[in-house]
């Protein structure tokens, strides 16, 4: 059991490790979600309904806190599609540790990237909205931690859906739409349920739509939001996802 | 001036790039769920947030910025395509062929421009016909600059991989600019909107900015109530036209003078 979990943090350790080789693109992905809160954010202020929004940069910054963990944890899902490309999979397979280990590694390698990332964000956040109390920053945390775990699941069971380049690079665009414009972190949730018809409870059981809930809590941006359903919401969904990722990476890992 | 074998050549290499096309059945259909989901569920949401008196129906000026991000992204893929080529020894094979360099590159340009044209043709027609805007000759002018955006967009793109030979800083690389080049520029705001923020230096960027001239030049001829223009659209065209020709010639050079086969990293 111990040496297993030594393999496991092993794994992971590599993972954080490499995270520093890309220093560009780590300060350009922060360069650019910083300029997603204050371009994006005070350009929409002054295109955005005020009657709807009073302060669109206190309202999309919730979300911000969720795209951080989307970008930093997909992150290891690109080395991963390098990986499989380069046959460096194969490798690592050889090594003396347990599937299982390596895999569970991998995922708590790149739900550690989600959080390293995500820190300076909690900050930014904490100064334009409001610090949360200590039973808010639990919530935080917990939510943070649970996120980027699904998201770096999600990535890395993507990567190695195909070998392609070009499909992983659009996959992984296809995979961010389809988790950030069907939820409530760019506008109000009665505006896309509005939209969405019959299909509207998919915004409220989005898992983004739960974790940004939990921020806008948290944050004090909205207080009347119940964290605790939230939360549950949240983890039932990262149970699922994550088993489903696990499954699908080991099997695409054995596939060749 | 080209002869006629040498043309016969970059059309067989613009068939080449289109052949490849027909076999992106899975790429192009993501691309146009991606599409879907921005057109139908982000552009009509956020629409619907923002304010009635900014002078401009927000969801066709949306739509207009939508098709030149669209366009631009599916340009800036060619960099993947091209990388992997690098990655699986196909650029070390066409450099072998018995062609001139500089009929490869003009090929493989206008081959990246005309495969995303086709690919993003059904797009536009659809984005044309929610504006209102969907008449033959308006189609015809959005069709022909934006066969001449994507030849700039496709030319950097050669430059820049042709330099990199690595998919991976490919991959970061392009991620970035992606990002950064559609945040400053006016495809999802006008640039009064922008000059209003007073910060000069983010201005003056989406100003040069080449999506901005090509989402304005669309605005311009589909949108006749759309006056939120800093240049007229003769001016916004001629900049496409000149950046699109100087790349392309920039990218034609590196080709032939500086290209070697090999070193991907």
């Amino acid at each position: 059991m111990s040496s297993e979990l030594r393999s496991i943090a092993i794994v992971a350790y590599r993972d954080i490790a490499r995270f520093w080789r890309y220093k560009y693109w780590l300060a350009g992905q922060v360069a650019m979600n910083l300029a997603d809160i204050l371009i994006f954010g005070l350009i929409f202020n002054g295109v955005v309904n005020k009657d709807l929004i009073p302060d669109y940069v206190r309202f999309v910054t919730p979300g911000i806190l969720c795209l951080s963990i989307f970008i930093s944890s997909f992150s290891i899902g690109r080395e991963v599609g390098v990986e499989l490309r380069r046959e460096v999979t194969q490798y690592l397979l050889t090594l003396p540790v347990r599937r299982e280990s390596l895999i569970i590694g991998r995922l708590l390698g790149g739900a550690a990237r989600g959080l390293i990332y995500q820190f300076g964000f909690l900050v930014f956040a904490s100064i334009i909205l409001a610090p949360p109390s200590p039973e808010g920053w639990v919530y935080v945390l917990a939510t943070s931690f649970i996120l980027a775990l699904t998201m770096s699941s999600v990535s890395i069971s993507l990567s190695t859906v195909t070998r392609d380049f070009n499909m992983q690079a659009t996959i992984r665009s296809l995979t961010y739409y389809l988790l950030f414009f069907v939820s409530n972190i760019f506008y109000p949730q009665r505006v896309i349920a509005a939209r969405l018809g019959p299909l509207a409870p998919i915004v409220d059981y989005s898992p983004l739509t739960m974790a940004t809930n939990i921020y806008r809590w948290a944050f004090k941006y909205d207080v009347l939001l119940n964290p605790w359903s939230n939360l549950i919401g949240l983890l039932v969904w990262s149970l699922i996802i994550v088993v489903v990722a696990y499954k699908l990476y080991i099997r695409n890992l054995l596939r060749d | 001036m080209l002869s006629l074998h040498e043309f016969k050549a970059v059309l067989r290499v613009v068939e080449w790039d289109l052949m490849k096309l027909k076999r992106q059945k899975a790429f192009i259909a993501m691309r146009t769920a991606w599409f879907i989901i921005q057109t139908l569920v982000f552009g009509y949401a956020i629409s619907k947030i923002t304010r009635p008196d900014i002078g401009v129906d927000y969801y066709k000026f949306y739509l207009l910025g939508l098709y030149t991000a669209l366009l631009y992204s599916a340009s800036i893929a060619r960099a993947y395509i091209i990388a992997d080529e690098f990655d699986d020894g196909i650029i070390d094979y066409h450099l072998s062929l018995p062609l001139k360099r500089s009929v490869l590159a003009a090929g493989r340009v206008i081959g990246g421009a005309v495969s995303t044209i086709i690919f993003t043709i059904p797009m536009m027609v659809f984005i044309l016909y929610l504006v209102g805007g969907l008449e033959p000759i308006s189609l015809l002018t959005s069709i022909a600059s934006a066969f001449a955006f994507s030849t700039g967009v496709v030319s950097f793109v050669v430059i820049i991989v042709m330099k990199l030979k690595s998919t991976d800083t490919t991959d970061i690389l392009f991620g970035t600019i992606d990002a950064i080049l559609v945040r400053l520029s006016s495809v999802f705001y006008p640039l009064p909107v922008i000059q209003a923020l007073n910060l000069p230096a983010y201005y003056y960027l989406a100003l040069l900015n080449p999506l901005t001239h090509f989402a304005d030049f669309l605005r311009a001829l589909v949108l006749p109530e759309y006056f939120l223009l800093q240049l007229t659209p003769a001016q916004s065209i001629l900049y496409i036209l000149g950046l699109g020709i100087g790349l392309l010639v920039v990218a034609i050079e590196l080709f032939e003078r500086k290209l070697e086969a090999g070193g991907v990293k």
